[in-house]
């Protein structure tokens, strides 16, 4: 039993480490913190799902098209909301929690709530691993999970926009006066967090099945894992998805699963209380943000 | 080259820029001397479009607290209105002052952040040159530039612009914080700047001894507005400008 809840945590902690990175993305470059990115989420497995079932186009283009439908939703919901209320936070917040809660509540008005709603497995297979079964979506996760984020590490570190993302994270007013449009490249965060969004809900939500109130999970969950780890930090959003993932499978194994959110929200507390910037937050000034 | 042309620039109701007018030609070195609050880094704002930047995200959040009178004119072509990315295309760089560089980022990083609108291949040679000038940043190419001394983080901020490959280079305080041996570093550099590059910089400075001796032109600048103008050797010589900066 031991071994087998290491494996599932460590599946959960990828699940979860995917479920945030494009959250913290989107506020490690334009500081904002999108409350509809688990809005993106869902969307992006409904139109896959309205794409595969009413249009009947297979699986792979289904999930490419509704990526980069998300990707450019995330671009114009920056456009349209973002770019005049950027650096109000409070405005940034209700602004977009308010898209999320339109998106997600017209799913629901429109009576896509059941469980025929479903993505198919990219692979229906299990293997027999550290004494417990583990089914290839699963697998798949985790190596997606390492594929995407050894991806955005190249693309932050080696591309002309990626190094921009990093230029605009440090010091936007420097990053202008080197020629680096600031507008463009926040756009272009915006739309990345919500492509990422897409992405993990392309290999996620074949796990179980499609629904409004999963947005809203995804969403905490996000906020929990940034939270811990430090807004903005991807090293930290890696280290606290293990920790939050490996805390809810054990507690779930060991403890009873009622206790599951409890563990996660108790994490947040403490990590608040103990260091309020999260376990990799740094203040501003100094941070680097990706 | 570059022409400002009765420019006037209102912080609400504050007047940071007051009907000042000069002339930048190709090829020179142009300082702008002036003390704290004088108006040097208002003036390299509004040059660099850093000012219009600030002005239309004012505008779009519904407060407009920036007005901006008068013309700038860059190699003939009106740019008063022009967003900063568009003017560093045409080849306007600004050097923020305090050496501003990206910490978190090694010294290569920061230069290769800074070529955002060029070539790889441009970026690389670019890279080499910057090398060059400042052999020192050569040592240090891995470590974070928020790890670099004052002195160091100003090289770097000066090779930043550099692989812009800016024609016209504007460089806000770059003496400041620094050692008299670093700031005689930073000036031989800029000297070299000019006879190697053949850019033409336009710096603004309130240490006016480091200055002077290298400058072609300058002008001094008092509570937003020129109060004297003259060749380096001219202003050198002035008495207002000796008792003033020299303490003479």
């Amino acid at each position: 039993m031991f071994l087998g809840t290491i494996v599932y945590a460590l599946v959960n902690s990828v699940i979860l480490a995917l479920m945030a990175i494009g959250f913290n993305l989107t506020f490690g470059i334009s500081g904002v913190a999108n409350f509809a990115y688990g809005a993106l989420y869902i969307f992006s497995a409904y139109a896959s799902w309205m794409l595969m079932n009413l249009l009947h186009i297979p699986y792979l283009p289904a999930a490419v098209i509704s990526i980069l439908l998300t990707t450019l939703l995330g671009a114009l919901m920056y456009r349209f909301v973002l770019l005049r209320i950027r650096g109000q936070v409070l405005s940034e917040v209700i602004a977009t929690f308010g898209i999320g809660l339109a998106i997600l509540e017209l799913f629901r008005y429109l009576g896509f709530v059941g469980f025929e709603y479903t993505l198919p497995v990219f692979i229906d297979r299990s293997f027999f691993i550290a004494g417990t079964y583990v089914d290839m979506q699963r697998i798949i996760i985790v190596i997606a999970g390492v594929l995407i984020v050894v991806a955005l590490w190249i693309f932050t570190h080696h591309t002309a926009v990626g190094l921009a993302f990093r230029g605009i994270a440090q010091d936007e007013r420097t990053a202008l006066s080197l020629g680096i449009d600031s507008d463009w490249i926040a756009t272009l965060s915006v739309s990345f967090g919500a492509g990422l969004a897409a992405l993990a809900a392309t290999i996620i939500i074949p796990l179980g099945s499609i629904s409004p109130g999963e947005g809203y999970d995804v969403l905490i969950k996000a906020l929990a894992v940034c939270i811990i780890g430090g807004l903005g930090s991807t090293g930290g959003v890696i280290v606290a998805s293990f920790i939050i993932g490996f805390a809810e499978r054990f507690t779930d194994s060991y403890i009873g699963s009622h206790w599951t959110m409890i563990v996660s929200l108790a994490a947040i507390l403490i990590v608040l209380i103990v260091k309020p910037s999260g376990l990799f937050g740094k203040q501003k000034e100094l941070e680097e943000r990706i | 080259m570059l022409e400002v042309r009765n420019l006037m620039v209102f912080f609400e109701n504050a007047l940071a820029i007051n009907d000042l007018s000069l002339q930048v030609h190709a090829g020179e070195i142009v300082g702008l001397i002036g003390s704290n609050s004088a108006g040097k880094t208002t003036l390299m704002n509004a040059l660099s479009g850093l000012i219009i930047d600030m002005r239309i995200k004012e505008k779009r959040r519904g407060g407009e607290r920036i007005t901006l009178y008068g013309n700038i004119i860059f190699n003939g072509e009106d740019i008063t209105a022009t967003k900063p990315s568009e003017r560093v295309k045409k080849g306007i760089v600004l050097c923020r002052e305090r050496h501003p560089v990206f910490p978190e980022s090694s010294v290569v990083e920061n230069l290769k952040i800074a070529g955002y609108l060029k070539k790889r291949q441009q970026i690389r040679e670019s890279i080499e040159s910057v090398f060059d000038i400042f052999p020192a940043l050569g040592k240090l190419k891995s470590r974070k530039a928020g790890f670099l001394s004052g002195g160091e983080q100003q090289m770097l901020t000066i090779g930043m612009a550099l692989v812009v490959r800016p024609k016209l280079l504007l460089l806000d305080e770059p003496l400041l914080g620094l050692s008299p041996m670093m700031q005689q570093v930073v000036m031989e550099a800029i000297v070299e700047l000019k006879q190697n590059s053949g850019i033409t910089v336009l710096l603004s400075e309130q240490f006016a001894r480091p200055v002077l001796p290298v400058i072609d032109r300058g002008y001094v600048v008092e509570n937003g507005m020129l109060s004297l103008s003259g060749s380096g050797q001219e202003l050198m010589a002035n008495p207002e400008i000796k008792s003033a900066y020299f303490g003479i």
